[in-house]
């Protein structure tokens, strides 16, 4: 076997933080602590990790919590305002700002942030609309949806998770739709991921990019927003449609022709005879 | 070769009878105690952990980049996890063969038709006549079983030898066809002691089955359903002659394989497909909560109903 060298410093973080990002839904924790061993220096670790640990907690749409209302938001790039290591979020639907701590998920700093744009009714009324449908379609699911500075697009994100790693097993579903409310036009992203570690290290990893349009029957805000999340409600109803459909062709077609349960003959092997068999070739080879 | 001898050091140590349970607990324990947040500090126990968490669509690239990272348990970490098997072809007999840390002597594979290392080596360690005897029955006996279970792929057993009797492992690899843009894997590998004590044998099994489904199509989007799970095994048969041998690892190994078939079954295309369905539900949670509730009211008038008589 090759001897590896140690290596520079920078590329020990580029591979941690890749492993970060790679961690299975609700276990960030015991990734971040298992590197954290692995590199040694704790507080070289913890300055050099932040970066990886705030993009994954962006990209992974980890749920903050707001102590007055308890509001819950959704923390992604969406939300981030101000320079990157400010950490500091927008929950559009209070008009707050906040500042999360990213290890341990903590909010601080709540402020005020009134909004007054042209496109805030709108806005609004996707939220209501999208917390309608996630109450009825995601059990544990919290939504949170963001208007960009130009009024352009809208920004919708979905998150359910479910973790139950007493029984080893961990979830989350992630939708991301951005809406062009000019054309209608709404460009959807759902991933889904599942760990299950009872006896092994078992994951599914499932993507679906969407581009759908939606037809509301007015320019009213609530008629274009009930038809956004009718149009998101049918695009995600499709896809995980078809992962269950996949589910039995995968179990059907793929697992069934690798291996069989049992043999043609649907009896196990004779294990003398198969011997013995090897054992007659071999003699009748001799004999000729 | 030292990387292959400490391995078989390893191996032995593991599969010493006061250290077995803890091998066989090792992971789960690692891993409820991890979740109880109690810090490992052992940087072996913390990269064990990683490679039981991080996804195995990459376990390759994974586990180089944890050796890169970790150079000083860079041996320990590439003998303790499961890689997928690779193919090789014996030149000498043109027949496939599979590559694992089990043939392996520095770059070169050991085959198991010829006993031949690919490329060749001039000092190797080969099984002692007697095993390999008992090594070629075993080939030839799970290639059978092989065209039997699986219809194609490819098997390889290797032993080697122990003071008490010997060690060995059994390996199948099997791709599938990628009819309808469906693929898969399978990959299976069998570790096993045999202790002689007398006309019994003592066999200690370790069984690890590596399983990549993955798919893909306009309404799906990506799908990719893939790991690998372990299970062991422990049994006292009786041996009247060597090959007595093969038949007891044989119906160990089929044994354990089609339980490991049904496991993975339920596991891959039941279990996470209940949790996908448990983060979201196709039907309305309104409307199924406002037909419990009826269910309730009428389970509850039916009751009163009862009583009242």
């Amino acid at each position: 076997m090759e001897s590896f060298a140690e290596l520079p410093v920078e590329e020990k973080f580029k591979i941690v933080s890749g492993f970060l990002l790679e961690s299975p839904p609700g276990e960030v924790n015991e990734v971040y602590n298992d590197l954290k061993v692995l590199m040694g220096d704790e507080e070289e670790f913890e300055r050099g990790i932040k970066p990886a640990l705030q993009q994954h907690n962006n990209e992974q749409y980890i749920v903050a919590t707001l102590p007055e209302k308890n509001n819950k938001v959704i923390v992604s790039k969406y939300g981030q305002i101000g320079e990157i290591e400010d950490d500091l979020y927008l929950d559009p639907r209070s008009q707050q700002t906040f500042k999360f701590e990213h290890v341990r998920h903590t909010v601080t700093d709540v402020q005020p942030y009134p909004v007054d744009s042209a496109i805030e009714p709108l806005r609004a009324a996707i939220d209501t609309a999208i917390i309608e449908y996630v109450t009825d379609h995601y059990p544990n699911g919290v939504s949170s949806v963001y208007s960009t500075d130009d009024n352009s697009t809208l920004s919708i994100t979905i998150v359910d998770n479910k973790y139950n790693p007493h029984n080893l097993w961990n979830g989350r579903w992630r939708s991301t739709w951005v809406i062009s409310p000019e054309s209608n036009e709404l460009k959807g992203t759902i991933k889904v991921n599942v760990h299950y570690f009872e006896d092994g290290n078992v994951q599914l990893n499932a993507s679906k990019e969407i581009e759908i349009t939606a037809s509301p029957n007015s320019e009213e805000p609530a008629d274009k927003a009930k038809a956004y999340a009718k149009s998101i409600s049918n695009a995600e109803d499709e896809f995980q449609g078809s992962l269950n459909e996949s589910y039995i062709d995968l179990s059907e077609n793929t697992f069934k022709g690798l291996r069989r349960a049992l043999p043609l003959t649907r009896h196990k092997l004779d294990w003398d005879k198969i011997l013995n068999y090897k054992i007659g070739q071999e003699l009748a080879n001799k004999a000729t | 070769m030292i990387a292959n001898q400490y391995y078989f050091s390893l191996l032995n140590s593991l599969q010493d009878s006061s250290s077995l349970n803890l091998y066989q607990n090792f992971f789960r324990d690692i891993l409820s105690l991890s979740s109880h947040r109690i810090e490992m500090t052992d940087p072996l126990e913390c990269a064990l952990d990683l490679t039981r968490r991080l996804p195995p669509q990459n376990t390759e690239e994974n586990l180089s980049q944890l050796m890169n990272l970790v150079p000083s348990i860079q041996t320990d970490l590439f003998n303790l996890v499961d890689q997928p098997l690779k193919e090789g072809m014996c030149p000498s007999k043109g027949k496939k063969y599979l590559l694992s840390v089990y043939n392996r002597d520095g770059d070169s594979y050991r085959s198991p038709w010829s006993n031949e290392y690919n490329p060749p080596l001039n000092d190797c360690i080969l099984p002692s006549l007697k095993i390999r005897k008992l090594e070629v029955a075993a080939n030839d006996a799970f290639d059978t079983y092989r065209e039997m279970y699986y219809e194609g792929g490819v098997s390889s057993a290797y032993f080697w030898d122990e003071t008490d009797g010997f060690s060995g492992a059994v390996l199948f690899k099997k791709v599938g066809d990628g009819v309808r843009k469906m693929k898969g894997a399978w990959d299976s590998i069998h570790v096993f002691k045999a202790n002689e004590r007398g006309r019994m044998a003592h066999y200690k099994l370790t069984s690890t089955v590596m399983l990549y489904t993955i798919t893909g199509k306009p309404e799906l989007g990506h799908m990719n359903l893939s790991g690998s799970m372990t299970r062991q095994f422990e049994a006292d048969y009786s041996f009247d002659e060597p090959l007595a041998h093969i038949t007891n690892i044989g119906r160990m190994v089929e044994d354990i394989e089609l339980k490991m078939r049904n496991l993975l079954q339920e596991v891959y295309f039941g279990k996470t497909r209940d949790i996908v369905n448990d983060l979201r539900s196709i039907n309305s949670l309104v409307e199924t909560r406002r037909q419990e509730e009826i269910q309730r009211e009428l389970v509850g008038k039916l009751m009163e109903r009862d009583i009242k008589k």
